[in-house]
């Protein structure tokens, strides 16, 4: 909410300078976001004073003037308004002057005549909406001064949080001034003038709806003449950042800004027979509302009726019909309180949130219907003329009492961590009109309110009972009265020390399993991403990516339909993605465009899935690989990133997690993978803590994605302990303490089979003396023949307790080649 | 033949041979030499082939000084031929000579992304204090998301929040890493010391400052007695941790969970708490909100809030990160410009 300071002062001293008030506020929880000096960007404008005033000899609509600014000759300044005279006072734009808007003034000639300057509308110098006219001053403001430390203010934007509705105005806020400096609120007099007839004469009210609309203070003001209000009136609107429209529709939004009271100002003629109904809309009704919309009326909306139908939709935006125009001169004013839940709502339904709508629904203290009504009334009368029916329609004449709030200060001082006397307690409360008084045998505590409630009996404890101001709705528990205790005390004054309560038991962190794959696959050359987990319905149908785990005992299964977003910001993020790869796949089109061919990047983060109704969330590690695996060095030939690679990277995964080597099976199910660079991944442990997919993208789909890379290997691996969990531990064999054997083999074996086939029919043919089998070679050419190939393998054999003979390593082998030859028809090249 | 006739031609091999020795100029000819004086067919041998026709008397005298020459002559070798390596070792520690000056052999590193580092250094930094890291569903109910925080269906305090909804009924992304709180108290007993780091979701226009996609840490603590005093304590360690030796601020706020509530704020990291843009000229920086537990959110929780109180934090990643690394635009953080990304290396 902006505040003009000068405004403000008017209810309450401020000895501060504003950037002390702007502090102190904050500090009590009414955070000024921003100071802004308001007539500071009118640069050079000063007073002056209208010596002589003719009209311009070639123009008909212009006047030539000439202008006391208060020191040096008169200026002459050719001014096109028909409001002014000789003797008036008026802005003056100096020649160099800036107005709002960063507009300029220079010296000009206007059809044949100088001008040394501009005399300034209200319009123009943003202090009121008047674009017609110059403004006319007051004749004793004096001459030459600068019109910003004439008119200038601080204006404070201080954020007013949900809770706080009674602070949405001046008095609010001079209420929270007067808690922090100790001074007095003054509430301006608010007395009515009624020289009309009885109001029941012109203004009957039904309300038909006594839970939504608790109260209707209706007054009727007659023969007003409507014009624009006092210049002061616009200055204050505008500086508080409402556009002032004419005095009456001035006076309610004056008055929603001093007290915070929504009112509502109709036309009284189009009002039909004086008689307003507040209901719930009919079905088909439609009302063209002030900002010139129609709008189809739903049944659950509260409205504001005549017996023709609907006026108005309460609490939010009155109707186009009932609008005051210049030619209105009967006035009727509704001071209402609306219900919040239901005004929220309405304005939700219409996408119409106004100033008025705001502080419905923030709730409104009960007593203010009636004041509110008493003081736009007397504005009107003021700033309008007319005279005032005597008496008021009101619904609900008899006004609550101050709640009660029963606290037991010693527990104030707890949750605050430190003692506080019962007696400082009640001084810091009687600063925000909160009075106390001993609580009487019998007095509950309550704790919590709906819909938790807890009420407790405070036994011994010493209790006090807070009698609250009928504007704090928002104290309503004990922890509420807490807080008033800490804020007008000042937060700075809580102590500040470490806790020395227990600890918690260990939990492991499921960070850590993610820090080591970060810190590894980063070692290993890749960059991490974090990208968007809403993302286009299109990923999907470009990537066609298949489920990545399917039949895998992971407690995250990656299953279900997607889940889409029902109000989306755009299409381009309006579905929870299943898959990373898609995500990272954007990533390189971003960095292609900026020319980058070498990417390696990775992302570990959630896909998300709909089963039976319930959202489902899985966590996965995904890369991607592209360009050249080595980076360009002038000492090195570069390298394309291949299949090899990615696998590399899976097994070096392997090994930081402490897992055995993974196994790798064909995927040949073609699009969106290249059908003969395809694999899936699983960790050979019985627990299968990893386990995805990894390929090189098919060419179509690398075409669809527009990727300028030829060959991108992309993989997605589920990885037990990525989103929760632990890993296994290492288990350390003892040292061989008798040297091993080698020997080399050359299996050759038909092109069908795979190595993954032959390097597991040695691992189950070898026995306990076969300690490692490491690859080294793959031949293809003469002497074999082309369906064949041959994998030449390093054996390693030994035994914990012996050197191994030449006939048990022999032994072995031998056992080695039957297998291999039963199993897989291979022969053993020697 | 006699001794001296016999001795005189063994000096005079010797002779030959050091000259010869000393005009080698390759470990090759030097071996040569080596086989012509002192091998089994060599000068040496064939001298002393005459040793038969001497007096026995003499032989042991011509032994001796046949067994000096031929020390003489090795040694003479072995030197010649440390010398000849030492010059061959000078000549192609000369010719072996690189522009050391030239760039090294890249060895490839990735860069962490900030989300997760800053992550993880708030977390190693409450990790300290004893807190321990949960982390709660994204796509959550509206009761957890709000109901149990003590936001009613039509809280005006809604507003704080706009939801992202899902074609689930009664499911939204969170809009904060706050629901998480019930969702530990649920799970376990005090004492609770908890963190929850997350992806959050809410609807906002993308700006320099604003996304609809962006990560929170939540903090939770339940005791009995833990207070506010604790809070502020705990918060002032962690901003001397992220930031320096600054100042810190503790002023009221507002959330509907929490009661009473905190805005916590650090002298601004750009200005020094001078005023500056940066900070909107009052010198300080809000970097979390937080406060005490609203009784409502621990009966919620199933604690009993007669018996425990405590209090919960949270801040914006993004925020922390910013200021740390003195990021200017929001949106670098999802984008992964690698223009940006590998700056942090």
């Amino acid at each position: 909410m902006r505040v003009p300071l000068g405004w403000l002062r008017e209810y309450v001293d401020v000895q501060l300078s504003p950037e002390q008030l702007a502090e102190r506020l904050t500090l009590l929880g009414m955070e000024v976001k921003g100071l802004e000096h308001w007539g500071a960007d009118w640069r050079s404008v000063v007073v002056g004073e209208l010596l002589t005033v003719e009209k311009h000899p070639h123009a008909d609509r212009l006047h030539l003037t000439t202008v006391n600014v208060g020191s040096g000759e008169p200026l002459h300044i050719v001014c096109g308004a028909n409001n002014i005279a000789p003797g008036q006072r008026v802005p003056v734009a100096l020649p160099g002057a800036v107005l709002p808007g960063e507009r300029r003034i220079e010296r000009t000639e206007k059809m044949g005549i100088a001008s040394e300057g501009m005399l300034c509308s209200g319009d123009e110098l943003h202090i009121t909406s008047d674009a017609e006219g110059i403004l006319i001053l007051p004749p004793a403001t004096p001459l030459g001064r600068d019109l910003s430390e004439l008119y200038g203010d601080v204006v404070l934007d201080v954020d007013v949080k949900p809770n706080r509705g009674d602070a949405l105005c001046l008095i609010g806020l001079a209420r929270e001034v007067a808690a922090a400096t100790g001074a007095k609120v003054r509430w301006p007099e608010i007395t009515v003038q009624e020289a009309g007839g009885p109001v029941s004469d012109r203004l009957s009210v039904e309300v038909r709806e006594p839970q939504l609309c608790t109260r209707f203070v209706g007054r009727w003001v007659s023969g007003v003449k409507i014009g624009p209000s006092p210049d002061w009136v616009q200055m204050r609107l505008q500086a508080a950042g409402m556009r002032p429209v004419s005095n009456v529709v001035d006076a309610s939004n004056y008055v929603m800004l001093e007290l915070g009271k929504p009112t509502h100002t109709f036309n009284g003629a189009a009002v039909k027979e004086g008689t307003i109904i507040v209901r719930l809309a009919l079905p088909g009704e439609r009302l063209e509302t002030l900002d010139h919309v129609q709008r189809e009326l739903t049944a659950d909306t509260l409205v504001i009726a005549d017996p023709s139908g609907p006026i108005g939709i309460a609490g939010v935006m009155g109707g186009a019909d009932s609008e005051i125009t210049d030619a209105t001169t009967e006035i009727a004013i509704e001071s209402a309180v609306f219900d919040p839940v239901s005004i929220r709502r309405t304005g939700h339904r219409y996408a119409l949130r106004s100033e008025a709508s705001l502080r419905f629904e923030k709730g409104q203290e009960f007593r203010l219907a009636r004041i509110g009504a008493d003081r736009v009334a007397q504005l009107t009368l003021a700033w309008a003329g007319g005279s005032v029916a005597k008496g008021r329609v009101d619904t609900a004449p008899e006004e609550p009492a101050s709640a009660k709030l029963a606290f037991r200060p010693a527990r104030v001082g707890k949750l605050l961590g430190a003692p506080i006397s019962t007696d400082e307690q009640r001084s810091l409360l009687r600063r925000v009109d909160v009075d106390t008084e001993p609580a009487p045998a019998g007095t509950r505590i309550q704790v919590a309110v709906e819909p938790q409630p807890l009420v407790v009996d405070p036994g011994s404890e010493e209790t006090l009972v807070a009698v609250v101001p009928t504007w704090r709705r928002d104290l309503v528990v004990e922890a509420d009265v807490a807080e008033e205790v800490a804020r007008v005390r000042g937060y700075e004054t809580t102590p500040a020390h470490l806790p020395d309560t227990l600890m918690p038991a260990y939990r492991p962190s499921p960070l850590r399993v993610r820090q080591l794959i970060r810190d590894t696959l980063v070692g290993a050359g890749l960059t991490e991403v974090v990208t968007h987990a809403l993302v286009s319905p299109l990923h999907e149908a470009r990537l066609r990516w298949p489920a990545d785990d399917d039949g895998v005992a992971f407690p995250e299964p990656a299953v279900g339909d997607p889940i889409a977003v029902t109000n989306p910001l755009s299409t381009q993020h309006s579905v929870l993605r299943r898959q990373l790869v898609g995500s990272l796949l954007d990533v390189l089109a971003l960095n292609e465009r900026q020319g980058r061919a070498d990417v390696a990047i990775f992302e570990i983060g959630n896909g998300y899935g709909r089963a039976d109704a319930a959202p489902r969330e899985w966590t996965r590690l995904s890369f991607l690989l592209t360009g050249s695996a080595e980076p360009a060095s002038w000492n090195r030939i570069a390298s394309p990133y291949d299949l090899d690679d990615a696998k590399g990277l899976l097994e070096l995964l392997c090994r930081s997690l402490a897992l055995p080597a993974p196994g790798y099976a064909p995927d040949t199910r073609g699009f969106p993978f290249h059908p003969g660079r395809a694999f899936s991944v699983r960790e050979q442990s019985p627990d299968e803590i990893l386990a995805g997919r990894v390929a090189e993208l098919h060419p179509d789909v690398v075409q669809e994605w527009d990727l300028r890379s030829q060959r991108v290997i992309v993989a997605e691996l589920a990885i037990l302990g990525l989103g929760r969990g632990r890993l296994p531990r290492i288990h350390v064999a003892p040292i061989p303490r008798f040297p091993g054997a080698e020997r080399d083999l050359a299996v050759i074996v038909a092109e069908s089979r795979t190595a993954a086939e032959v390097q597991t029919t040695i691992a189950d043919h070898g026995g306990v003396l076969l300690r490692r089998i490491r690859l080294f070679d793959l031949y293809r050419g003469n002497p074999l023949a082309s369906t064949e190939k041959s994998l030449a393998y390093r054996l390693e054999f030994g035994a914990q307790d012996r050197t191994l003979t030449e006939a048990e390593v022999d032994g072995a082998l031998e056992a080695i080649r039957k297998g291999l030859a039963a199993d897989l028809g291979a022969h053993i090249r020697s | 033949m006699d001794f001296e006739s016999l001795s005189g031609d063994l000096h005079r091999l010797m002779d030959l041979a050091l000259a010869e020795i000393a005009k080698a100029d390759d470990p090759a000819a030097l071996e040569q030499l080596q086989i012509q004086y002192l091998g089994k067919k060599g000068g040496l041998t064939a001298v002393l082939r005459g040793i038969g026709g001497l007096p026995p008397e003499d032989r042991p005298r011509v032994g001796a000084v046949a067994n000096e020459i031929g020390e003489a002559v090795k040694i003479a070798l072995a030197e010649r031929g440390a010398q000849l390596r030492s010059a061959a070792q000078a000549q192609r520690l000369v010719a072996e000579k690189v522009d050391v000056t030239l760039p090294g052999r890249t060895v490839r590193r990735g860069t962490l992304h900030p989300i997760p580092e800053t992550i993880a250094a708030i977390a190693e930094i409450f990790g300290q204090f004893g807190f321990v890291v949960y982390e709660g569903p994204e796509v959550e109910d509206d009761l957890t998301n709000f109901q149990m925080l003590n936001i009613a269906p039509d809280h005006p305090a809604r507003d704080l929040w706009d939801t992202l909804y899902v074609d689930i009924p009664g499911r939204l992304l969170r809009t904060h890493t706050s629901p998480g709180q019930i969702r530990v108290m649920q799970s376990t007993r005090p004492p609770i010391r908890a963190l929850l780091p997350g992806r959050c979701f809410r609807y906002e226009a993308v700006d320099a400052s604003h996304g609809f996609e962006f990560f929170q840490v939540e903090g939770l603590m339940v005791d009995e007695g833990t207070s506010m005093a604790d809070l502020k304590g705990l918060l002032d360690e962690f901003a001397h941790a992220l930031f320096g030796p600054r100042k810190t601020r503790f002023r009221p706020g507002y959330y509907p969970f929490t009661e009473p509530s905190v805005a916590f704020d650090v002298e601004c990291v750009v200005c020094g708490g001078v005023g500056c843009p940066a900070c909107s000229k009052t010198g300080w920086m809000t970097i979390l909100g937080a406060g005490m537990v609203h009784p409502v959110v621990l009966q919620y929780g199933g604690i009993d809030p007669e018996r425990y109180q405590g209090f919960a934090f949270g801040m914006g990643v993004e925020r922390i990160a910013n200021l740390r690394h003195a990021v200017p635009d929001l949106r670098y953080y999802l984008e992964n410009d690698l223009r940006f990304l590998e700056q942090f290396r």
